[in-house]
């Protein structure tokens, strides 16, 4: 298993050197200037770009940054003068990770408990329930709902503030929005996992044993079920612990998500490297999370890994 | 008092596709102690029978009976009213059954590694079934008497076990597992449904042993379901027989076997006998195909450090005549299967040599066909019958459109199919007719020789009679030879002329399939031979005592020595030291040292040797 995990980790940096590499090569290819605008002459231009090493060769300035990195710094924002893109990270992160954890659990939990919901009820309606609220949630958009959700409790009802991230309860509407689509996929993943399981002969087997239902979907077959969901959660949390620009945007929270289209229109080189570093490293990260989760769920996979 | 009576017993399924009853009128009672055999061909509604009685069957299964007592009280379950079950009735009655389910009534199922659950660990199943009824018995107390239930279960080292997945098990273990589930809470009935059917022979016997000593011990009644007649007849007292759902006859083992009065129960017996029947036929003596000390190795550690060599065959040398059916048997995991694939091509042997017609085979051959062991998986549901069988022709041939058609028309005919279904899909067709599918998709290209890899037993007795006909039936027809690979003794027996036996990889003895059955030699032949069990209760019976004890150790030792010794009764210092070669005394060879020239001694040419055991 250790074996295992550093395996992983490994490939995991090798990936993310492959990630610099190409992110790094990439903005450079940019058409325009950082500090191209249009009272700049071209003088002072030429003058910013040496003061920032911008006029050396790209293998240079690879290499350079390259041995930064390794040091941990991340280099300081073109367009942010003074601003190092390590405090933007710290400063815009938190929020970030608040607003997407707390949306991956909700969706985790009630993604779960909805499908199970689903697959063991005896009535239609809850079934039929279910199914259409999860297909209207994988089918709308989240700043439909975004907005929806402001619209009702913010401006009509006033129950719950719109923007910024003040209190605890500023967090309800974003994280809500965030959730709606992956506890709309987790619930349809879970229903037919857990459908699927309960067709299973060792759920018989329980049953003979004098087990009472609810005790063999705990104790047996939800541990089954949960294997494939968890393969979604992970890229899933991935992508919401990395920001939501959209989200961000409508509830006006100065998250990673808006640095992050923000600093690509400015051609803030730095910025857009570090974050794209630092997403990198979440993604990766994660995953090797949700493989060593796995392994810990599913025994023939740990077997298989040694 | 009788543990339990059932009286009438009905089962209707509602559902799309199946109307009607599956089980009707369906009567039995069994006293403490006593095992009562259920016996009927796949569909007569055995199962079907056994779960309704503990109410396992979904709810579109509507169970109906007059009567049913457990120590005298009802456990029927509610009477269907307007298509459902009422509410309140079902709620009580699913109570009372889980208390009855496990401490009163329990089951053992056919396939040890899908009732168990596969991330769960066997210590944790068993003390849950031991809790669930004992309600203030601690952790730590289940786990000490899930313990003592695998030792009674003839499992070894039972406290090591408790720790282990189901799939690091092997499938003898798996079922001892199961049965000492099933026996947690001292149960007065055990239902135990095909519960040798997945296992290999030699564990057949170790099971049934199990279940008949138990039965002996603890006074627990045993309903024993099995399609094999074999089993009923090495166990049971009293027999049922089933036909489509109804109880065709039911009498002490005595009378079902030497005096049964319904034709279906005669035909039964006679279909079983008759596999145990020998074919003769004449052989030309060129050889079609040979193998030459053919070993195949995998490697467990990838990098060269670490490096395991596990050979899963090993020296393997036999001919293959033509026209002739060669037989190849063993347990389980034995390398049968890795031996098909290297004369099919889909591997390539590590060393040694594959001659067919005498050269060296590179890669896959049209000329050297397979018929696999599952007929569900191995055809494609999407494709029709007619799609299926051009397959093999278009990819290596050009025939028209016209051609095609007239010769998938002809191997139908062949194969004992009606033409005109040619436009079906797999599903409209019983497990039967699928693999005579099988067999005719292998023949289309016409070949030279089949590798039949266990193609007889997914199916029933009845079944498998007819498929070993029509293999026989083609190959007096077309002259093809077989490689027939079965785990089944008596199946390898019937249809080939000669066979080697095969063990962890090495054929241990080979010969004529009549002289090997009738004089065997090797030291494992004989324990395979003596765990057959024939559809004969007195010869039977008289086998069993003699069936070998204990789980098999599943750590064969491959590197040195005999890979049988650490089984084997007859074992001297040598077997353990060194691997016995293999001795040729005419057309029979045997891979032991009883053969030797050093125990038997020094022997002229025209010596003929005998069984040395």
């Amino acid at each position: 298993m250790l074996k295992y995990t550093g395996k992983r980790i490994l490939i995991g940096i090798l990936s993310l050197f492959v990630l610099v590499t190409a992110a790094f090569f990439l903005t450079r290819l940019m058409p325009g200037s950082p500090f191209q605008s249009g009272n700049v002459s071209e003088d002072v231009l030429k003058s910013m770009e040496e003061e920032y090493g911008l006029d050396r060769p790209m293998t240079e300035q690879y290499r350079l940054y390259l041995g930064n990195l390794l040091k941990g710094d991340l280099g300081v924002s073109f367009k942010k003068p003074g601003v190092t893109v390590v405090e933007v990270i710290r400063r815009a992160w938190p929020m970030t990770a608040a607003l997407g954890g707390l949306a991956i659990l909700t969706a985790a939990v009630f993604g779960t408990l909805l499908g199970i919901w689903q697959a063991s009820s005896g009535k239609k309606a809850v079934r039929g329930g279910i199914f259409l609220g999860t297909i209207l949630g994988t089918g709308i958009p989240n700043f439909v709902i975004a907005l929806l959700l402001m619209f009702f409790f913010g401006v009509k009802l006033k129950l719950l503030p719109i923007a910024g991230l003040a209190g605890p309860q500023n967090y309800i509407l974003p994280v809500i929005s965030l959730a709606v689509y992956p506890t709309a996929v987790i619930a349809r993943l879970m229903q037919n996992t857990f459908r699927e399981e309960m067709q299973k002969d060792y759920v018989v087997l329980a049953k003979a044993k004098g087990l009472k239902p609810g005790r063999t979907a705990l104790t047996h077959i939800l541990k089954n079920a949960w294997i494939p969901v968890l393969n979604y959660i992970g890229p899933a949390a991935a992508f919401l612990l990395t920001g939501s620009f959209v989200v961000e945007s409508i509830f006006t929270i100065p998250g990673l998500g808006r640095e992050f289209v923000n600093s690509i229109g400015n051609r803030d080189y730095t910025l857009i490297m570090g974050l794209t570093v630092f997403m990198g490293i979440v993604v990766i990260g994660i995953n090797l999370l949700t493989d060593l989760m796995c392994a810990w769920l599913d025994p023939r996979v740990r077997r298989a890994c040694r | 008092m009788n543990v339990l009576s059932v009286q009438d017993l009905s089962v209707q399924f509602h559902d799309r596709h199946a109307k009607g009853e599956t089980v009707s009128g369906l009567s039995l009672e069994i006293a403490p102690g006593e095992i009562v055999g259920i016996v009927g061909e796949s569909g007569s509604g055995k199962s079907t029978a056994m779960q309704a009685v503990l109410g396992l069957l979904p709810e579109r299964a509507e169970v109906m009976s007059g009567k049913m007592l457990l120590n005298g009280d009802s456990i029927a379950p509610p009477p269907y009213r307007d298509g459902r079950p009422q509410k309140q009735e079902q709620k009580a009655y699913e109570k009372k059954m889980q208390q009855i389910r496990g401490s009163q009534i329990a089951m053992v199922f056919q396939d040890p590694l899908s009732y168990l659950n596969p991330t769960v660990k066997i210590g944790r199943q068993i003390t849950e079934a031991v809790r669930v009824h004992n309600k203030n018995c601690s952790r730590a107390q289940a786990k000490v008497r899930a313990a003592e239930l695998l030792d009674m279960a003839g499992l070894r080292r039972p406290k090591e076990s408790l720790d282990k997945y189901p799939f690091e098990m092997s499938g003898g273990m798996r079922q001892r597992a199961a049965i000492a589930i099933a026996l947690a809470c001292e149960p007065k009935l055990l239902i135990a449904d095909e519960p040798t059917t997945a296992l290999d022979v030699t564990v057949q016997g170790q099971i049934l042993k199990l279940l008949a000593r138990i039965a002996e011990e603890t006074a627990t009644a045993i309903l024993l379901v099995s399609h094999d007649l074999g089993v009923i007849a090495s166990v049971c007292q009293r027999v049922l027989v089933m036909q489509n759902g109804k109880m065709v006859e039911e009498g002490t083992v005595e009378e079902i076997f030497y005096d049964p009065r319904q034709e279906y129960t005669r035909l039964l017996i006679e279909r079983a006998s008759g596999l145990c029947a020998l074919t003769e036929k004449k052989i030309s003596g060129e050889a079609l195909l040979t193998l030459k000390n053919v070993t195949k190795s995998y490697h467990s550690g990838r990098r060269n450090l670490d490096q395991k060599k596990f050979e899963a065959v090993r020296d393997v040398s036999f001919e293959l005549y033509k026209g002739e059916t060669y037989g190849l048997v063993g347990e389980s995991g034995c390398g049968k299967t890795t031996v098909a694939k290297m004369i099919t091509g889909v591997h390539a042997p590590s060393g040694g040599a594959v001659l067919y017609h005498g050269e060296e085979l590179v890669g896959m051959q049209r000329q050297i066909q397979m018929v696999f062991q599952d007929p569900y998986a191995s055809l494609n549901p999407r494709m029709t019958i007619r799609e299926t069988l051009e397959e093999p022709l278009l990819l290596n041939t050009s025939d028209s459109p016209e051609i095609r058609k007239e010769k998938v028309t002809e191997i139908m005919k062949m194969a004992g199919l009606p033409p005109e279904d040619a436009g079906k899909y797999p599903r409209a067709f019983s497990g039967g007719q699928r693999q005579r599918i099988g067999i005719a998709r292998a023949l289309m290209l016409r070949p030279e020789l089949i590798v039949c890899d266990e193609p007889v037993s997914a199916l029933d007795v009845s079944i498998q009679e007819q498929i070993l006909e029509l293999l026989e039936q083609i190959q007096r027809e077309t002259k093809v030879s077989y490689l027939f690979i079965s785990h089944d003794l008596n199946v390898v027996k019937r249809i080939s002329q000669r066979l080697g036996v095969m063990y962890a990889g090495s054929i241990v003895e080979s010969g004529a399939t009549e002289s090997v059955y009738e004089d065997p030699w090797h030291p494992y032949t004989k324990a395979l031979l003596s765990a057959i069990l024939t559809p004969d209760p007195r010869t039977a019976r008289r086998r069993r005592k003699m069936a070998a004890g204990g789980e098999q150790e599943k750590e064969v030792q491959y590197d040195t020595g005999c890979p049988f010794a650490s089984r084997c009764g007859y074992a001297m210092e040598c077997c353990h030291a060194d691997r016995p070669k293999t001795y040729c005394f005419g057309d029979r060879k045997v891979a032991c040292f009883l053969y030797s020239e050093e125990y038997t001694g020094r022997r002229s040419n025209d010596y003929k040797m005998t069984s040395q055991i």
